[in-house]
């Protein structure tokens, strides 16, 4: 069973590649045993990957108002403050979390981070603080692996989870 | 105060769980309904122009992105239209496969709309997310059963999601007999969910509010119609494809963007409750006696069977896909050679909302001239109006607007009504006089 996840999420639309750059950027610079993959837009499908796995490392765009290409580390206590549209059409990476916290089958930890997006157009390419931001985040994440043997081991702990 | 106008508006900012963009305007006036009108937005007329002048081995990918929901019933229905266009018979084995993938489309619609969307109305919760405190093993049975649907349309499609593998004449891929037996597997699994499901959807304590109605479905002689057949109605029609625009008509209202659409000058229903109604004799017989054990009986004038009738097919397209992947053989060839050619064509299958129509014109190197398309929402836009007039004046118009409103949503809600792909949110404005 594969215990650790890192998963990009994105759709073809300009900086909402984020998550997708992100895991273009790692490469194969992580461990063999750790799954690596890009999504689009999954769904309530991400809450059967989550309990798979036993830490993830999940990146996607936000639009939080911030400085495009600044990246946010999100710990429990943010992603479960706000509430969005819960659809089967749109059901969002947030709505899957707190869906699945509810069920309790999120993993034992679970590191969750945002890069801030302006655009998401259709078919648009991303801008350069966006491929930026991905790729210093791969590296930030390689390196924490590199230190410490596992992946992001420092800011996992951070945002562990209880249930 | 009653002797005053007033209006009040209000905004529900966010989960309202219907899909799309609507809003509802209610101005009740002396204690009665005197304006009623539900505006939406839908989104699938741009493509009906973005698609002249595209190939028609373009058609079945691009109307795949009409919705990201049921997918394979756009590209399902525009294969077909193409393939009857070009005189095209494709195999036995291209076939069944599409059926049995649009079984997949319909356990992954039918089983997310029930326990992330409906389900709440009935238990008094705002949210699946709020009823999967209470309730976890409900809304993990429905993720259960909707990946069962997605792995169907993975199996065929390559992904869930605007899958890719139907092409005119068949599919661009078979899957290896391994990758069958596994999807088989977990259709085993599904099965005992889905059978609890049915029995705990008829256990579910609905609104009485019997209306009357015309169900609008295919109809396909000796089998229960998903992607084939022709159409069917409760008032006795019985027509082809190619004549629905003789019957049906679509016409535009000010106060909405999407077309409704009338069946001798009424409005009707299209989805589940309009299937089973019309088409429930054809089920298996351990289907049928489940439902009889259950208390479940069709036809059904009471529109909040809708959510009982989901589950029903939920089951029979767990039954139907396991059917038809039973002693799978890969083809040497999983689709066919095409020539186009110039000319117009019409076609229908069963959207997991209800009836889809697509028409096509060509010219002789297979461009498409015209296209339209009609979608199950835009046909029941009609029957949600005259829903909630019937429903609310039942409900009691002295209500307050937060009742009011939460039961106006209940009610749209219950038509699954994909109204388009981008924002979520029911404004109500009720003006009293």
């Amino acid at each position: 069973v594969t215990a650790d996840w890192v998963v990009g999420i994105g759709s073809p639309s300009g900086d909402d590649q984020a998550g997708w750059l992100f895991v273009q950027a790692l490469g194969n610079r992580l461990p063999n045993e750790t799954r690596v993959v890009r999504l689009d837009r999954p769904g309530s499908a991400l809450i059967s990957l989550l309990q798979e796995a036993d830490r993830v490392i999940l990146v996607d765009a936000m639009q939080g108002g911030g400085r495009p290409g600044a990246v946010r580390h999100l710990v429990d206590g943010d992603w479960t403050r706000h509430r969005g549209g819960l659809s089967s059409h749109g059901l969002g990476v947030q709505d899957c979390l707190m869906l699945a916290r509810e069920l309790r089958c999120l993993p034992k930890m679970l590191d969750l981070y945002g890069i801030e997006i302006r655009a998401a157009l259709p078919g648009a390419v991303p801008s350069k603080a966006i491929v930026s931001a991905a790729r210093q985040l791969a590296d930030q994440i390689v390196a924490n692996w590199h230190k410490t043997g596992q992946v992001d081991k420092k800011s996992s702990d951070r945002s562990r989870n209880t249930n | 105060m009653a002797d005053q106008q007033r209006t009040v508006s209000i905004h529900v900012p966010v989960l309202t769980r219907v899909e799309g963009e609507g809003a509802l305007q209610l101005r009740i006036q002396d204690g009665r309904i005197e304006e009623l009108k539900l505006r939406i937005y839908e989104p699938p007329r741009f493509f009906e122009k973005l698609l002249e002048g595209r190939s028609f081995d373009e058609v079945v990918d691009l109307v795949a992105r009409i919705c990201g929901i049921c997918p394979a019933a756009y590209q399902i229905t525009a294969a077909q239209a193409l393939e009857k266009l070009f005189g095209l018979e494709p195999s036995s084995w291209v076939k069944a496969m599409r059926r049995a993938m649009y079984c997949g489309e319909w356990i992954q619609s039918h089983s997310l709309h029930i326990h992330l969307l409906a389900a709440p109305d009935f238990f008094g919760y705002d949210s699946a997310i709020a009823m999967a405190k209470d309730h976890p093993d409900i809304i993990r049975r429905g993720l259960k059963l909707q990946a069962v649907g997605n792995a169907l349309m993975e199996l065929f499609g390559a992904r869930s999601v605007h899958p890719v593998g139907i092409k005119v004449g068949g599919f661009h891929h078979a899957p290896p007999r391994d990758q069958v037996a596994r999807i088989r597997a977990q259709i085993d699994e599904g099965l005992p969910l889905a059978e609890e499901l049915v029995r705990w959807s008829a256990g579910i304590t609905m609104p009485q509010d019997d209306q009357v109605f015309t169900s609008v479905a295919s109809f396909d002689a000796g089998r229960y119609a998903i992607e084939a057949g022709h159409i069917g109605a409760s008032d006795g029609l019985l027509i082809s494809a190619e004549e629905f625009e003789q019957h049906f008509i679509e016409y535009q209202v000010p106060h909405s963007t999407a077309f409704f659409s009338r069946l001798a000058d009424r409005p009707y229903l299209v989805g589940p409750l309009a299937r089973l109604n019309q088409n429930g004799k054809q089920l298996p017989a351990s289907i049928q006696a489940l439902m009889k054990e259950t208390g479940l009986t069709f036809p059904g004038r009471n529109m909040f069977m809708s959510l009982a009738a989901r589950a029903v097919e939920i089951l029979y397209a767990l039954v139907e896909a396991r059917g038809l992947l039973d002693h799978y053989e890969r083809p040497a060839r999983p689709d066919m050679d095409v020539t186009p050619r110039a000319g117009i064509a019409m076609a229908c299958t069963e959207a997991p909302r209800g009836l889809l129509w697509h028409r096509y014109q060509t010219d002789a190197a297979g461009r498409i001239v015209t296209a339209r398309i009609v979608p199950p929402t835009s046909q029941n836009q009609g029957r949600i109006e005259e829903d909630l007039q019937q429903s609310l004046t039942a409900f009691g118009l002295e209500k307050d607007e937060s009742a009011l409103r939460l039961h106006c949503e209940k009610i749209i809600r219950n038509y699954d009504p994909c109204i388009s792909c981008a924002t979520h949110f029911l404004r109500l404005v009720v003006d009293r006089q």
